[in-house]
């Protein structure tokens, strides 16, 4: 009995502290500028930029990433195909290198190649452009969405579709009215972690879209340029703007994952 | 698994408890590449082990600003150091003007938009990456050399970057993404920009030079090394390492 006790005691303290640890980290963002002086910064016309531009950036991409994850996710947990390990890896790769490869990796597709013409031969230009924010954003959630569009379709037992099937739907309508619906807490988790990673995506535009002030300044552009600016009240007030949209985020995933 | 743990906590005293340096150099991080070659020739000729803090040259200034021990002073400007003589942090006779920073226009390999001089860069549908002019000091250098030109109206148009480093600079026009840039040019002869850029001058008229200059800190620990380094940097030895690396030497 009491090893037990030990055990327990254990592993609590150590997630109580390491929590506590986290939690003063965050605390302090908040501890150090003064109230007045946030005010003023978020009303600056650089934080009222900086924020437009990421909200309106954030769910573009966030709408992009959710249209191609609800296939892709589906395609990866349904249905088998040649060369599906390599498809899975590849796609997963992104989460795995830092957000500045994958930045320099799009600046090189986007940027002098004939993919990179074709694209802005029809209007498609992402190097130093509000455009480019969005497709950087967009290739760095994406793999988290379909991650968790994928584990969501896994969860939910092929019977419901065979049924559906026999009982006359076609494929698309069996997944539009039985595979969609029983994924609605898993769309509503992906999406908002899509939402928070893209909101948060900085090393991706920073390559691919160039964090130049006041033109593709999205918020953690903000946090970076006002460092260098040596701008600290600037900078800790974005960040904590930061905060308060993936604590939002987290919160909402939480909620949704105990319904899933 | 034990045995792992243990020497995991024996490497974290064994790093701790590290010699400490015998000279301590603060540099403008643009001088790496010299700096390191410099001080690897120093550290065998001496048998000492020297360390260099790079950073930029607000950070090193605030350093020695903070009261960080450090004996030899290098900023990317002659400003910082000038600074730090007011407040009487250097010694005055050491202070040694070593070499040139000057700005040029680097251009994407066989120049494709002919850029020919500075007032090129006002031409329209050329694309100019400059550094912001807040942040590196080539972004501010660079605002001030289109402006004392008069034709920072006319190139706004064309800035298509202002990017926050000046290595993301160099990588833009290294990798065609622009039509020229603004950048040191020291920067351009690193081994990342061979073969792919090449270099337009500014003319004498618009340039805006820096001078790098060394001294010695009144507070150094080591100040006979200190010494020493500072005089290797700006003998013929040193001088030899910063042409290589691209640097020209101040007139005498």
């Amino acid at each position: 009995m009491r090893k037990i006790n030990v055990f327990q005691a254990c592993f609590t303290s150590v997630t109580l502290i390491i929590s506590l640890v986290l939690l003063m980290a965050v605390g302090s963002l908040f501890v150090v500028p003064s109230w007045e002086d946030i005010r003023q910064n978020i009303w600056a016309p650089e934080m009222r930029f900086a924020i437009r531009l990421s909200v309106l950036t954030g769910l573009t991409s966030t709408l992009l990433v959710m249209i191609f994850a609800l296939p892709m996710g589906y395609t990866l947990s349904r249905f088998h195909f040649w060369g599906k390990g390599l498809v899975k890896t590849i796609i997963d790769m992104p989460i795995a290198f830092p957000e500045l490869v994958l930045g320099l990796c799009l600046l090189l597709l986007f940027g002098n190649t004939f993919v990179g013409k074709a694209l802005s031969s029809v209007g498609l230009d992402f190097v130093f452009t509000k455009k480019g924010i969005v497709a950087a954003q967009f290739f760095t959630a994406l793999p988290y969405a379909i991650r968790i569009m994928k584990s969501t379709f896994d969860y939910i037992n092929p019977r419901m579709e065979f049924v559906s099937r026999s009982l006359g739907y076609s494929m698309f309508e069996t997944f539009r009215n039985i595979s969609l619906p029983l994924a609605k807490n898993g769309i509503l988790a992906s999406t908002v972690i899509s939402f928070a990673r893209c909101i948060g995506t900085f090393g991706t535009v920073l390559i691919l879209a160039g964090g130049s002030y006041m033109k593709t300044e999205i918020l953690p552009i903000t946090l970076y340029l006002n460092i260098s600016y040596g701008n600290m009240g600037m900078a800790l007030t974005s960040g904590i703007v930061l905060m308060v949209v993936s604590f939002l985020a987290i919160f909402i995933f939480e909620k949704a994952e105990v319904g899933i | 698994m034990k045995r792992l743990l243990l020497a995991c906590i024996a490497v974290l005293f064994l790093s701790a408890n590290c010699p400490a340096a015998d000279l301590l150099i603060f540099s403008g991080a643009g001088l790496i590449k010299p700096m390191e070659e410099m001080r690897a020739n120093f550290e065998a000729a001496h048998q000492i082990e020297a360390n260099v803090h790079y950073g930029s040259s607000g950070e090193i200034f605030a350093g020695v600003a903070a009261g960080q021990p450090c004996d030899v002073l290098i900023p990317g400007a002659e400003k910082y150091t000038q600074d730090a003589l007011k407040n009487g942090w250097v010694i005055e006779d050491t202070i040694t003007r070593l070499v040139l920073h000057m700005p040029v226009i680097a251009v994407p390999h066989g120049n494709p938009a002919g850029i020919q001089g500075l007032l090129d860069l006002a031409r329209s549908g050329v694309r100019v990456a400059i550094g912001d002019p807040k942040a590196p000091a080539i972004g501010r250098v660079a605002k001030k050399i289109l402006e004392k030109a008069g034709i920072w109206e006319k190139v706004t148009p064309n800035i298509k970057v202002y990017a926050p480093t000046v290595n993301q600079l160099l990588i833009y026009v290294a990798l065609k993404q622009v039509d020229a840039g603004i950048i040191w040019a020291d920067l351009v002869t690193w081994a990342e920009g061979e073969g792919k850029l090449e270099v337009v001058p500014i003319e004498k008229q618009y340039n805006n030079i820096m001078t790098i200059p060394t001294a010695v800190c009144t507070q150094a620990p080591h100040k006979d090394l200190a010494l020493k380094f500072n005089a290797y940097l700006a003998s013929p030895e040193g001088m030899a390492i910063w042409k290589k690396w691209g640097f020209e030497p101040c007139a005498k």
